[in-house]
C-alpha cells in the first residue's frame, strides 16, 4: 500500500531543491513526492532545516536550486501569495493570527483569495460584491462549524485559548481551499488528551478535503501513529526517507536524534 | 441583466446600483440640508469651523486607510493634500479665466461654476492619487521609521519645489497668448507667496458632499475583502501573504486612495475663503496634525477619528484666547492620551461596537 501511495502520480513534486544562508547550507537537494491524499511527516532534530522546506514550499525564500511543481504548475520563483492561490496552504510553527481580528474574519480572509470583485464594486457595494461577500461568510462559518469554532465567530483570535487557536489557524489555511496542506508542529503545546485529537482531526481532515499533508511534527507518536511515509532531515540533508517502520528501525536516523554512531 | 434571475439579494440592475448608491445619497441630502440651515444658526464664524472640521474629517479619515488599517505608518498626509489643491485650483482658476475671462465665482447654488469645483476637485484626487502611488512604492521595501521619513521627505521636497513656481497669469489676455509650457513648466501657480486668485466656491454643501464619498467609502472599505486584506497586512504581513493576500498590492492600493480622497480635499481647501494655499501647507506641521487625528480616534476606527477631527478642529477655534497655547495642548492630549488610552479614543472599534448587540452576534456587514 505505501509502496502504491509513492509511485502514484505525484500532486506535489520538488526535486532537489535547496538554499543557503551565506556560507550556511540550510537545506540541500530535498526532494519529495506527496501524492494526492497522502500523509507525509516531515521529522528531524531542531535546526535540521524543516521549517525551510515550508518556507521554500511557500516562497517565502526562493530555492537557489531545483524544481518544484503542484500538477504541472512551476512553482519557484512565484510569491507567496501566488502560491497559495495555487493550492498550497500552512500553518505556522509559533501562531501567527490576526490577533485584532475576529476568528470569523481571520478565516474570510483566508477565503478571499478566490474573490472577483474589485475596488469599484467595493464602492459602490454591487450585486456582486455583496454575494461574493456573503458567500464567503456562509463558507467561513461552515467550515468553524466542522471544527466546533462557530460559537466563538464573533471574538477577537486573541482571545481564544492557546488550544482553540492552533485549530483556528488549521481552520484558516483550510479556507483558502488548498490541495496540499503544510502543518509546522501543529502538537507544540498540547496536553496529551488534545495531541490524541489533534490525530484525528488531521486524518479527517485528509478524508474529508481529500487534499494532501505534510507535518512537521516533534512528537514522534503523533507522527509515527499517522503519517504514511516520513522523510527525516538532519543538518538540511535528508537522511532517511520510508515508512514509519523503516523510519524507527533506521540506523542514521537514531544516530542524529541520540547522537551516537551505531552500526 | 438580459433575464434577472430571482436573486435573495436583489431583483434586477437598477435597483441594485440604486441599493449601492443610498449612502452616498443620503449623505447629499443632509448635505443640502445643512447647506440651508446651518448658517441661519450659528452666524457665518461657526459655520467657517463647521467647513474646516468637514476638511479635516476627510484628511483624517483618509490617512487612516494607511495608518490605520494597513498599519503603514504615513507622515505626509499634507503632501498629498497640497498637490491635490494645487492642482484644483489650477483648474479652477485658468478654467474661470478661460471660460469666462475672469477669476470669480460663476453661477449660484449647484451652478456651473460649483461644477467646476467639484470636477477640478476630482481631478486634483486624481493627481494627488498618482503621487500616493510613487511614495506608496517605498513602502514595499521599507517599514517603520524608515517609510515615516520617506513621506515626511516627500512633504519636505514638494513643499520646497512648490516655492520654485512661477508667477500665477491674472488676465485672459496672458492666458490665451500662453502656450502649455508657460502655464505647466514650471506650474504657473505664484511660488513662495503662494497661489492667490482661486474663486472661493467651497461651501458646506460640497464639503459634506465629499465627506460623504470619503466616509462611506472608507466605510465600505473596511468592512470588505479589501479592508480586510488591508488589516490583515497591519496585524502580520508574513501571515497574510500565506493566505493568500498580495501584501504590495494592499500597501500601494492604500496609499493611492488615502491619497486621492487627501486630494479632494485639499481641493476644498484651496477653494476655501480666507485661504490662499501656499508651499507652507504641504510641510510636515500639517501633516501631524492629521496624524495626531488618527492616532487620538484610534487606528482603523473611522467613527474615533471622525469625532478627533472635529475636537481638534473646533478646539483651538473654540479657546480662541489661547490660540498660540495649540501646540502645547495638543502635546499635552497626546501625551495623556498614551498614558491614559494608548489604543486611542474607541480603539480598533466603531463607536456602535460599544452597544452590547454588536459585540454579541458575528460583524456583518450592512447592506
Amino acid at each position: 500500500m505505501m509502496d502504491s501511495a509513492a509511485s502514484a502520480t505525484p500532486l506535489l513534486q520538488v526535486e532537489e531543491i535547496g538554499i543557503s544562508f551565506g556560507g550556511l547550507k540550510a537545506v540541500q537537494q530535498f526532494s519529495l513526492r506527496l501524492p494526492k491524499a497522502g500523509l507525509f511527516g516531515l521529522i528531524g532534530p531542531n535546526g535540521a532545516g524543516k521549517t525551510t522546506v515550508f518556507n521554500l514550499l511557500t516562497g517565502v525564500y526562493r530555492p537557489d536550486a531545483g524544481r518544484m511543481h503542484i500538477e504541472q504548475l512551476n512553482l519557484v520563483g512565484r510569491r507567496p501569495h501566488e502560491i497559495v492561490a495555487a493550492g498550497i496552504a500552512r500553518t505556522f510553527q509559533n501562531i501567527r493570527l490576526f490577533p485584532n481580528l475576529s476568528v470569523l474574519d481571520n478565516v474570510r480572509l483566508a477565503g478571499q483569495l478566490r474573490n472577483s470583485h474589485g475596488l469599484a464594486a467595493t464602492l459602490l457595494r454591487t450585486r456582486r460584491s455583496r454575494e461574493q461577500e456573503e458567500t464567503l461568510r456562509h463558507q467561513a462559518l461552515e467550515l468553524l462549524a466542522i471544527f466546533d469554532l462557530q460559537d466563538r465567530a464573533a471574538e477577537l483570535a486573541h482571545g481564544l485559548s492557546y488550544g482553540h487557536q492552533r485549530r483556528l489557524e488549521i481552520v484558516r489555511a483550510l479556507a483558502t481551499h488548498p490541495q496540499v496542506l503544510l502543518l509546522d508542529e501543529p502538537a507544540a503545546g498540547l496536553n496529551p488528551q488534545e495531541k490524541r485529537a489533534l490525530a484525528t482531526c488531521i486524518r479527517e481532515i485528509r478524508d474529508r478535503f481529500q487534499l494532501s499533508i505534510l507535518l512537521i511534527e516533534h512528537d514522534m507518536g503523533l507522527v509515527m501513529d499517522i503519517c504514511e511515509r516520513i522523510v527525516v532531515l538532519d543538518h538540511g540533508v535528508t537522511i532517511c526517507e520510508g515508512t514509519p517502520e523503516q523510519v524507527q528501525n533506521d540506523p542514521s536516523v537514531i544516530a542524529a536524534y541520540l547522537g551516537c554512531v551505531t552500526g | 441583466m438580459a433575464n434577472p434571475a430571482p436573486n435573495p439579494l436583489n431583483a434586477s440592475w437598477p435597483s441594485t446600483v440604486w441599493h449601492g448608491l443610498q449612502p452616498y445619497a443620503a449623505g447629499m441630502v443632509l448635505a443640502v440640508i445643512l447647506h440651508f440651515t446651518l448658517p441661519g444658526m450659528v452666524g457665518p464664524y461657526y459655520s467657517r469651523i463647521v467647513i474646516d472640521a468637514g476638511i479635516a474629517m476627510i484628511l483624517a479619515v483618509s490617512l487612516n486607510i494607511v495608518n490605520g488599517l494597513t498599519g503603514q505608518f504615513s507622515i505626509g498626509h499634507a503632501g498629498f493634500m497640497t498637490v491635490g489643491g494645487y492642482s484644483a485650483g489650477m483648474l479652477t482658476y485658468y478654467g474661470s479665466l478661460w471660460l469666462w475671462d475672469a477669476p470669480e465665482k460663476h453661477g449660484g447654488f449647484l451652478g456651473s461654476g460649483e461644477w467646476l469645483l467639484a470636477g477640478s476637485c476630482l481631478a486634483g484626487g486624481l493627481v494627488a492619487a498618482g503621487m500616493g502611488y510613487v511614495v506608496g512604492l517605498p513602502s514595499l521595501r521599507l517599514r517603520g521609521d524608515y517609510l515615516a521619513i520617506v513621506t515626511l521627505g516627500f512633504g519636505e521636497i514638494l513643499r520646497v519645489v512648490l516655492q520654485q513656481t512661477g508667477k500665477v497669469l491674472e488676465d485672459p489676455e496672458a492666458l490665451h497668448a500662453a502656450s502649455w509650457s508657460d502655464l505647466l513648466c514650471p506650474p504657473a501657480v505664484g511660488g513662495a507667496i503662494g497661489f492667490s486668485g482661486i474663486p472661493k466656491y467651497t461651501n458646506l454643501f460640497w464639503v459634506y458632499a465629499f465627506v460623504t464619498f470619503t466616509v462611506v467609502a472608507a466605510y465600505r472599505i473596511k468592512y470588505s475583502s479589501i479592508g480586510r486584506g488591508m488589516i490583515a497586512v497591519r496585524e502580520d504581513e508574513i501571515a497574510a501573504q500565506a493566505m493568500g493576500v498580495n501584501i504590495a498590492r494592499q500597501k500601494v492600493l492604500a496609499f493611492v486612495l488615502a491619497a486621492f480622497f487627501a486630494g479632494t480635499a485639499g481641493g476644498l481647501f484651496a477653494h476655501e475663503s480666507g485661504v490662499i494655499i501656499s508651499p507652507k501647507y504641504a510641510g510636515f506641521q500639517r501633516s501631524f496634525d492629521y496624524v495626531i487625528m488618527t492616532v487620538l480616534g484610534g487606528r482603523g476606527s473611522i467613527s474615533g477619528v471622525m469625532l478627533a477631527a472635529v475636537l481638534l478642529t473646533s478646539l483651538p477655534e473654540l479657546l480662541r484666547d489661547f490660540d498660540q497655547y495649540r501646540l502645547i495642548v495638543f502635546a499635552v492630549l497626546l501625551v495623556g492620551m498614551m498614558l491614559l488610552r494608548p489604543q486611542g479614543l474607541f480603539g480598533i472599534h466603531e463607536i456602535w461596537e460599544f452597544f452590547p448587540r454588536h459585540r454579541a452576534s458575528p460583524r456583518r456587514p450592512p447592506a
